[in-house]
């Protein structure tokens, strides 16, 4: 996260050197600040203190409904020597991160870049491709999938046009995993947006400079919209990877909050959420949530520091 | 080593960075109502417990302001606003939950409301002593239902299987299984769900056998030797294709419309007698219900009148003895009664009850006739379950039954985990 | 379709024929259409779902119902006590707030991040960025309390002024990464000219960032409008309740349902969503295109 700040910064510092200290600040970092404020009143209104609540809370026994009693490291020390599920659901969601992310990514930058081709009634395509990340959280969902998956589904009846029976994707233990992986990649709908916009940005001139001197459409791809997308990618895989981790809504439905069959879709979150509000334990979920944080940060941490290598940045 | 800390204080005082100023408008629709109530349930149920608090507000003045959620979304809603010191007067509260939110006071005993504003006099003595805990009053019983087996009748003409009566066993099953699979109607439907996962079908099958789930206080009622015979009985069934496959039934993720039954996979399937009429609503086969297989021919006491859901007082209510004053309104008043209907149960006061019966359609009839005439199926009411049952069924009774079925363990093993799993929850707890 | 990316097709395709053109083309069609047939099966499903009977809903093997009925959008609209009527105005007030308050002040933090120099600013960032990695589910208690000391719980509050409080990181990386390709140049000429960095945010950066504020806009405004657990937790009357606090409140596990009821006023939910995709994504489009910026 410190890669930003490295390489900017000098010209304003230079302009600045001559009056008094606090006009000195005044001139360098007001402007900031003073942007910043709507966030910053936000962030220690509304925002930091729940967050450290939270903190303590996971080393307590919370059980929602009488005071918290401080249990030292308790809740963090069952975790790592006698939770099962802890370990379970966390390898369900490892599993759903290294495969939903990269395919729904891919998926989107496809489609994107077929999307931003001069088409007749491309706008149309737009929003049908926009449409299943619509119905978002739709109780719906969950009763087409097991439409679609299901022994008797969709799928199924298209398998056997080559003779092959297949089973119950949906409620199969070897395979519900992936029907959610199918509907986080479905809902690409998002980062195609956002590939669009980062698209949309850049300069056409480049390409037909690249045409004239007839380099190939894979090139123009490799040399010219790849590294300007760069950024965008950047955002994209972070913010994906996080909520990925994150990843609850859709289990959520598939499962009726249940993680079954056999704890095969049990996502990390899920089992939080059992454990919160199901079974009264919010100390020990704050204390996975926590857990979860220190995973998820210190993965974009690394992506940060990675990213001067790759995410080729105007400034 | 346990420091306590007030958490409210504790909560707040992490906030209390947050200006005061920033108070800001509220629309007027904000400022609270007299009562306020909480219920989980749907657009029928809803229509009748509003129709319930017009008629309190026309008849005693104080307004009462409804909220209905469904039951996913209801227990985390009221786990917030309790932790938030903000819950509602008068909160619906289920058998499962109702020790979790008692002992910790985060609903009211209303023994000392009995015989003012609380009027029991014609009040069903078991219903009655299902709202206790510890010995205190902490729910008012809205109704009082039973599992029951729900039959497609329309399957079994098709089939040409008869259909079962009160009077069937685990046995019977069997052979109407077979047959069922022999007539292979509607694409291989099933004679049963797979209810070896099913937590109130392993009760039954458990109290038919003078045991229980749980024991009053709180331990462990059954021994691994009665959970290894419950899995293998079901492995049996599920050979024979009695039941439906194992992960046909892992489609049954809760809701009405993910069940064997509304899928037509199979035709019977373990509910509650109060459930029939949403069930009837979503299939055009003609339903009906009876009771939980018997282990043996004449073996009964598996069932008894469970309390299908209460109205408790909230812990930090301001109006405690108004709150109690709308409960005992809601369940004695028989003008009240004939709005409510069957809808949450049979009701629990004889003149209620009396005035109801003639008013009802017929889905509705069945479910009253039902729970009227259990007969030597009826055993005694069980103490209310322990804190950690939910945690029991959610995380060991439906996964091991899963992992049975999906063949991922044995009877014999899943009965030992069975019992050791659950001892260490209940324990912990 | 007359903009920039329509040339790009033109300069590459000019080594085919015009039949050969017209191939690809056709064959692009299908390929879209036939994708478009799997993301626009579940409104099918649903929309006939909303005009059958409701014992045919889950029975039915056919998508075309037996019979037509509008009965289930009448006693959808009509339905839960106080009616959609009032579940799409309080959706929409949420909603159209939550698109101000996300693109003003979540720029305004971008715009800090992205081009100005301060102390400190990459600790901010990271902080910016930690509150989007801890599970929502575990601050809600907090958060609930905070917003019940301050008075807010049951009113549109707890859910509209965090959006004008940039509380929704996502946003502001989002738009960060965004200016940060627009031309340094841009901001240093106008500098050279004496304009304030507030002129430079207003007058340069915004209007040059149509496609990423367009983007930010309609997220915001979708999900604003699919999200139900902030007015679950905070609104707990029936007459603030939102569309999809509506539309869940409508099937319950314990009882019966209305799922004709569910069926119908789930279409109609998706209309102001969609529209207002349609609406902006014309924005979308008609972005920046800088033919004539140099790098």
């Amino acid at each position: 996260m410190t890669a930003r700040s490295l390489e900017s910064g000098a010209p304003a510092r230079e302009r600045a050197a001559s009056p008094s200290l606090w006009a000195r600040i005044w001139q360098n970092d007001a402007p900031g600040y003073l942007f910043l404020l709507p966030w910053l009143i936000g962030f220690f209104g509304l925002t930091i203190g729940p967050i450290i609540s939270s903190l303590y809370l996971s080393f307590t026994d919370f059980d929602l409904l009488t005071d918290p009693n401080w249990v030292g490291a308790s809740n963090y020390v069952r975790m790592f020597t006698n939770d099962p599920k802890f370990l379970a659901s966390m390898r369900v969601t490892m599993v759903f991160v290294i495969f939903s992310v990269p395919l729904k990514l891919a998926f989107a930058l496809a489609v994107a870049m077929l999307l931003n081709r001069g088409m007749r009634g491309l706008p149309l395509y737009r929003a049908l491709f926009y449409l299943p990340s619509l119905l978002g959280a739709s109780v719906a969902i969950a009763i087409l999938w097991r439409q679609i998956f299901a022994r008797e589904g969709l799928v199924n009846d298209f398998l056997s046009i080559f003779g092959i029976v297949g089973p119950s994707w949906i409620s199969t233990p070897q395979y519900s995993l992936w029907t959610i992986i199918i509907l986080a990649v479905w809902q690409f709908g998002s980062p195609m947006i956002i590939f669009l916009a980062g698209l949309r940005q850049i300069p056409q001139d480049m390409y037909e400079a690249a045409s004239l001197d007839g380099a190939s459409k894979w090139r123009q791809f490799v040399k010219i919209t790849l590294p300007l997308l760069t950024p965008v990618v950047f955002f994209n895989a972070i913010i994906q990877t996080i909520e990925a981790f994150k990843s609850f809504t859709p289990a959520f439905i598939i499962s009726g909050g249940t993680g079954n069959p056999i704890n095969s879709t049990l996502f990390y979150t899920l089992y939080l959420y059992q454990e919160a509000f199901g079974f009264f334990r919010m100390g020990y979920a704050s204390a996975l949530a926590w857990v979860l944080l220190a995973l998820v940060g210190l993965f974009t941490a690394f992506s940060f520091l990675t990213s001067k290598y790759w995410v080729h940045y105007d400034d | 080593m346990t420091t306590r800390i007030d958490r409210r204080q504790f909560l707040m005082g992490t906030s209390a960075l947050v200006a005061a100023g920033a108070a800001g408008v509220m629309p007027a629709w904000a400022q609270g109502a007299d009562l306020r109530l909480i219920f989980w349930g749907g657009q029928a149920r809803a229509d009748r417990t509003y129709g319930v608090t017009d008629l309190y507000t026309a008849a005693n003045g104080g307004a009462v302001e409804g909220e209905f959620l469904a039951w996913n979304d209801y227990w985390p809603k009221l786990a917030t606003q309790t932790a938030g010191g903000n819950a509602p007067d008068i909160i619906q509260m289920d058998y499962r939950y109702i020790v979790e939110y008692a002992k910790r006071n985060a609903i009211a005993p209303l023994d000392e409301f009995v015989g003012g504003v609380l009027k029991l006099d014609d009040f069903d003595a078991d219903q009655l002593e299902g709202g206790k805990v510890d010995g205190k009053l902490y729910g008012i019983s809205l109704g009082a239902n039973s599992v029951a087996t729900l039959v497609n009748t329309t399957a079994f003409e098709e089939a040409g299987v008869e259909a079962p009566t009160n009077a069937w066993t685990y046995d019977d099953l069997m052979t109407m299984g077979e047959a069922f699979n022999s007539a292979n109607i509607r694409g291989g439907m099933k004679a049963i769900s797979d209810s070896s996962y099913n937590e109130p079908s392993l009760d039954n099958w458990l109290r038919q056998r003078g045991k229980a789930l749980y024991t009053a206080d709180g331990k462990l009622g059954f021994e691994e030797q009665d959970a290894v015979e419950w899995y293998q009985l079901w492995a049996k069934l599920r050979e024979a294709g009695v039941c439906v496959s194992p992960d046909d039934q892992a489609l049954d993720t809760g809701p009405l419309e993910s069940t064997m039954l509304v899928q037509g996979k199979a035709a019977l399937m373990p509910s509650n007698s109060n459930q029939l009429v949403g069930y009837q609503a979503l299939v055009q086969d003609k339903l009906n219900m009876v009771g939980y297989p018997r282990i043996a021919a004449g073996v009964g006491g598996g069932h008894y009148r469970k309390p299908s859901m209460f109205f408790s007082v909230g812990g930090s209510s301001a109006n405690k003895e108004a709150a109690t004053n709308f409960v005992s309104y809601f369940v004695n008043d028989v003008e009240a009664g004939k709005i409510l209907g069957v809808e949450r149960g049979i009701p629990c006061s004889a003149a209620v009850r009396d005035a109801v019966s003639p008013t009802l359609d017929e889905a509705n009839q069945i479910a009253l006739n039902f729970v009227a005439n259990l007969g030597d199926l009826l055993g005694p009411l069980p103490p209310p379950p322990p804190a950690a049952a939910g945690e029991v069924d959610l995380s060991l009774i439906r996964t091991l039954g899963q992992e049975v079925g999906f063949g991922a363990k044995t009877p014999e093993q899943a009965g030992k985990d069975l019992v050791t799993g659950a001892a260490e929850i209940l324990s912990r707890a | 379709m007359t903009d920039a990316p329509a040339k790009l097709t033109v300069v590459g395709a000019n080594r085919l024929t015009p039949t050969q053109r017209r191939i690809v083309s056709v064959l692009m069609h299908a390929a879209l259409l036939t994708v478009s047939v799997f993301m626009l099966y579940p409104l099918l499903w649903m929309l006939a779902a909303s005009f059958r009977p409701e014992n045919e809903i889950f029975t039915s093997a056919s998508i075309i119902p037996s019979e037509w009925s509008l009965d289930a959008y009448v006693r959808g609209w009509n339905g839960l006590r106080t009616g959609f009527g009032t579940f799409f105005t309080n959706s929409f007030i949420v909603s159209i707030l939550s698109v101000c308050g996300n693109v003003l002040a979540c720029s305004m933090a971008a715009f800090a991040f992205a081009r100005l120099n301060f102390r400190f600013r990459s600790f901010w960032f990271a902080m910016m960025l930690m509150t989007l990695m801890l599970p929502y589910q575990v601050t809600l208690i907090p958060q609930y309390v905070l917003f019940r000391q301050l008075g807010w719980v049951n009113t549109f509050l707890p859910l509209v002024v965090p959006k004008f409080l940039a509380a929704d990181g996502f946003f502001i990386f989002l738009m960060v990464q965004f200016f940060r390709g627009l031309p340094k140049e841009l901001d240093e000429a106008a500098q050279m000219d004496g304009c304030s960095p507030w002129r430079i945010y207003w007058k340069i950066i915004m209007p040059l960032s149509m496609p990423v504020l367009a983007t930010a806009a309609i997220f915001t405004f979708i999900w604003t409008w699919d999200d139900f657990f902030g007015p679950l937790i905070y609104l707990s009357e029936m007459k603030s309740y939102t569309v999809m606090l509506g539309l869940r409140t409508f099937t319950d596990s314990t009882g019966e349902s209305d799922y004709g009821g569910l069926f119908a006023m789930s279409v109609l939910s998706l209309v102001p969503i969609f529209l207002f995709f349609l609406f902006f994504q014309r924005l979308l489009i008609e972005g920046i295109a800088t033919t004539g910026m140099k790098r």
